[in-house]
């Protein structure tokens, strides 16, 4: 299992580098200076309580939130700059925090709006989307809102593949579901880094997300004030104590 | 019963055109964000050049017609960049700013048509336009070519958009912008390109209504366009601002009122009972007939 969970690239280049990110609202620093990498392969998991800056740190990277200093590249070129459409077709794609489905639209025309820019692909990657979520080719005719919880997020996650995305930023995944459905979603990460994508994921659900993430970061208002492999995070004594409840 | 088939037909016509303008102006509400009251002032503005148009080529209908559509697009267009200066925020609908330039705008279309068109008179259309027979006619009242023309193409332009709406990738966009803009956003959809679509869709059914409203009134006036510009917002109020079945059902609903206080009581009083009825409509349902949708 341990050995599995090594990341198969090496890390010449980093698929995402954040440098020296600033970000704030009106005079709220909401990030200062951050600095994460995230290599081809990899699960990089962002540990950090309410309002440490977690999601704000994932906007910025997809240009949804503008930043005020610092940069961010991917793939080799500078992305803060760009419109969010743009981001999106280089291939980054965000899962946000409680889903973020379009409720009163069908499960498909949610997938095909996650596939905007891409259509003319549509059928390969609904075909792959409805092999990893087959209750999602059942409800395909339903609107959104009739799914539960853990479907929904499994929509979110199904529209993010529709993009054809190289990294997949997933806020909060386990927020609000079920200690079961928490599993089956981070096994489906899990599954889905495996086949080749690269995942930066937000959590509060320290321990389940350190053992299935290669490596981390630790966010406490709005600075990183710990990284390390997913392993150090686990067996650091303030983790520990401020994470992991022990 | 002939009177009041004739009246019905007549009520559906007009309401087609009701129609088509609250269509449009929740598309802009929906998807472009802004409120656009004077959108039916823009409309008339596009029944004046179709009359311009016409009368310098000598009627020449193609000609005319395409005009009207195409001046309709581009008013329509290049007036998005002035709504999104003033909007501070994309991804909300800023009521106030766009309420008040729609407004100015509108003011500034009905000055110009009254100064610099027909020294300010109501113009008429040609008749190869509106038709010259009545289809038939029973005593005072009679149908006209140009109101079934009107009620056809009107069926056939909401029926394209709804198919547009639900079955194409630029529909798709304008459901996920009308649902949740930063949503939409969020999942790569270009918000401001999507937005510039729905102010030229807008301006295509713009510029059909003003087609079939100069078949079907064979004339305009300045003042056209307040009026329209009222009724409008009344039907899309009354359904339930951004609904857009809504404003289908209510748009029909007051052309036939109308029609048939036209057509049975006093024809002077049917915008103010029209109102009325409206009014005891709002009253109980404030939300609008249908719901409010955005
Ligand atoms: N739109 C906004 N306007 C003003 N302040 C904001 C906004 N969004 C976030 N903040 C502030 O920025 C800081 C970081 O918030 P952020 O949402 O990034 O935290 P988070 O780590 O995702 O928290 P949570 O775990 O609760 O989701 C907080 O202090 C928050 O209040
Ligand atoms: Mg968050």
């Amino acid at each position: 299992m341990q050995n599995e969970k090594t990341a198969t690239t090496a890390p010449e280049g980093a698929l995402l580098k954040v440098e020296n990110l600033s970000v704030s609202y009106g005079h709220i620093n909401a990030l200062k200076s951050v600095s994460i990498e995230v290599f081809l392969g990899e699960i990089v998991v962002l540990i950090g309580a309410n309002g440490a800056g977690k999601t704000t740190l994932l906007s910025s990277i997809l240009g949804i939130t503008p930043s005020q200093s610092g940069t961010i590249s991917f793939d080799g070129q500078r992305i803060d700059k760009e419109p969010v459409d743009k981001i999106v077709r280089k291939g980054v794609c965000l899962v946000p925090e409680g889903r973020g489905v379009f409720a009163s639209m069908t499960v498909m025309d949610n997938l095909l709006l996650g596939a905007h820019h891409n259509l003319k692909n549509k059928d390969k990657y609904l075909k792959r989307v409805f092999e990893w979520f087959p209750i999602l080719e059942q409800r395909k005719n339903q609107v959104a809102k009739t799914l539960s919880g853990g479907e929904r997020q499994m929509l979110a996650i199904g529209r993010a593949l529709m993009s054809e995305p190289k990294l997949i930023l997933v806020d909060e995944p386990s927020l609000g579901l079920a200690p079961i459905v928490v599993n089956e979603i981070f096994t489906i990460l899990q599954m889905l880094n495996k086949e080749g994508y690269t995942i930066l994921l937000s959590e509060q659900n320290t321990f389940k997300a350190l053992k299935v993430a290669h490596r981390g970061y630790v966010l406490e208002t709005g600075k990183v004030t710990l990284s390390g492999t997913a392993q150090q995070l686990l067996n650091d004594p303030g983790v520990k104590a401020a994470y992991l409840g022990a | 019963m002939q009177v009041f088939i004739a009246q019905i037909i007549n009520g559906l016509s007009l309401g087609s055109i009701y129609v088509l303008l609250a269509t449009g102006f929740n598309l802009l509400l929906l998807v472009a964000l802004i409120i656009h009251f004077s959108y039916p002032v823009v409309v008339v503005f596009s029944m004046y050049i179709v009359w311009v148009v016409l009368n310098a080529t000598g009627n020449n209908l193609l000609l005319g017609i395409l005009a009207g559509v195409l001046s309709s697009i581009i008013l329509n267009v290049v007036s998005a960049p002035i709504f999104q200066k003033v909007m501070k925020k994309r991804g909300e609908v800023d009521i106030n700013s766009t309420m008040v330039v729609s407004m100015g705008m509108g003011f500034i279309i009905t000055d110009i048509l009254s100064h610099s068109f027909n020294h300010g008179f109501p113009i008429a259309f040609p008749e190869n336009l509106t038709g010259s027979e009545p289809l038939f006619r029973i005593g005072l009242i009679s149908v006209q070519v140009g109101q079934v023309w009107s009620l056809a193409i009107g069926a056939i332009a909401v029926s394209a958009f709804f198919v547009l709406l639900y079955k194409t990738r630029a529909g798709r966009a304008f459901r996920a912008i009308a649902e949740d803009p930063a949503g939409a956003r969020l999942v790569g959809i270009p918000i401001v390109k999507t937005g510039i679509q729905s102010y030229a869709l807008s301006g295509v059914m713009g510029g059909m209504s003003a087609i079939l409203i100069a078949m079907l009134l064979h004339s305009a006036s300045p003042g056209l366009g307040d009026m329209l510009a009222h009724k409008v917002l009344a039907v899309s109020i009354v359904a339930g601002l951004g609904n857009l079945v809504g404003g289908l059902v209510v748009g029909l609903a007051l052309g036939v009122i109308e029609a048939l206080i036209q057509g049975y009581a006093a024809g002077s009083w049917s915008n103010a009972i029209a109102f009325v009825v409206m009014l005891v409509v709002i009253l109980w349902k404030p939300k609008g007939l249908f719901g409010i949708k955005v």
